[in-house]
């Protein structure tokens, strides 16, 4: 049943709230409750109950070879966390694939795999903190500035030479997919803030991890753009 | 008389985004990169419409906000919202304060304009002599 607060939403034309945010509030909610319950509202998503058994499961080649086949044993071996991680792919998926598509007319993709990159690259990283802690980082090839500045507001590459420009152009994109992911967490009884985006370039690829938290990489590919979108997430860092 | 449209927002990009929106139309858009100077922006060109970001350095947008409505004197000038932040509790504590629209990014011109159009009577800009 909607609230007063989705009827106001409502009133100014925002989205309604994913059904995947939903699922992420009834986790949320049960985190206290036992292993037994937690699993059954995991297994009611396919598609989360797959990812979890394949990453209880590392060493497998297909699921006729797991070990561990149910999702209450899966739970037990990765911990909590990590369910509650990748039951938030779906509402960070959306961010992303919304953000290129409306700001810059960009349709991604989103790849199980992908190659990773070799050389130096832009990295733009927001932060948040709250209930949840964590980031939401971005990563592209030094080249596709100038694609991005082009799309997003016609700037020559001459424009994007100054850095100040250029990182803005970047921190608003990563602003974008960050502040969109995080309402959604609010929305799932996690409420946070951001922190101001931090834009680097750096040659290391490695997936930072989060004390006492969980990471996950999703590669997004378009004719025009290879991206990565890297999450660290502690849901009990609050 | 061209509408005076003030956007506030840290970041330069967005700024630039409205003030590309609005080429067309016969407005001069002004530009602050926080609360504090859309605060003195507001008082001292008194605009048609503000455009706000709620994150921002130095006097964040709820803030600026709400000092807006305490001041008789701009607590008339409709604000819209322009924010990635689309959670419904901080949406509905927004609305209380008294915004005449919200828009969240990302976003394109195309809404930036139908927004602003719910406000103002937007014509095109005049043929320069």
């Amino acid at each position: 049943m909607p609230s007063a607060h989705d009827d106001i939403a409502k009133a100014f034309g925002l989205e309604a709230v994913p059904e995947s945010v939903h699922r992420l509030t009834q986790m949320i909610a049960s985190r206290s409750g036992s292993i037994v319950e937690f699993g059954k509202l995991v297994s009611a998503d396919k598609q989360l109950t797959a990812r979890l058994l394949k990453f209880a499961n590392p060493r497998a080649v297909d699921e006729f070879d797991y070990n561990i086949t149910t999702v209450e044993g899966a739970l037990q071996r990765t911990g909590m966390s990590v369910a509650l991680l990748f039951a938030m792919t779906d509402p960070l998926v959306r961010a992303v694939l919304k953000t290129f598509d409306t700001m810059l007319g960009i349709k991604l993709e989103t790849l199980p795999l992908s190659t990773p990159f070799q050389e130096d690259h832009v990295l733009g990283e927001v932060g948040f903190s709250g209930q949840a802690n964590g980031k939401v980082q971005l990563r592209f090839p030094k080249v596709a500035v100038p694609v991005i500045g082009a799309r997003l507001l016609g700037l020559e590459a001459s424009d994007l030479e100054d850095p100040a420009i250029a990182n803005d152009v970047v921190g608003e994109l990563c602003n974008m997919v960050a502040g969109n992911f995080k309402s959604n967490l609010c929305d799932a009884g996690l409420p946070c803030t951001l922190k101001p985006p931090i834009i680097t370039i750096t040659g290391d690829f490695k997936l930072q991890s989060l004390e006492g938290g969980s990471s996950e990489r999703y590669p997004f590919r378009s004719p025009e753009l290879a991206l990565f979108v890297d999450l660290a997430v502690n849901p009990w860092g609050g | 008389m061209p509408y005076k449209i003030l956007s506030v927002d840290d970041s330069l990009t967005i700024r630039m985004l409205v003030k590309r929106s609005f080429k067309n139309f016969d407005c001069a858009v002004f530009e602050a990169c926080n609360g504090e100077e859309g605060l003195a922006a507001a008082i001292r060109e008194k605009p048609d419409l503000i455009f706000l970001d709620i994150t921002m350095p130095v006097m964040d947008g709820v803030t600026m906000l709400t000092k807006l409505k305490e001041n008789p004197d701009i607590k008339g000038i409709p604000v819209i919202m322009l924010t990635a932040e689309s959670g419904r509790e901080n949406v509905a504590y927004i609305a209380k304060l008294g915004v005449r629209d919200y828009l969240v990014k990302p976003f394109k011109d195309e809404q930036l304009i139908e927004k602003a159009s719910r406000v103002l009577k937007l014509e095109p800009k005049p043929a320069s002599a």
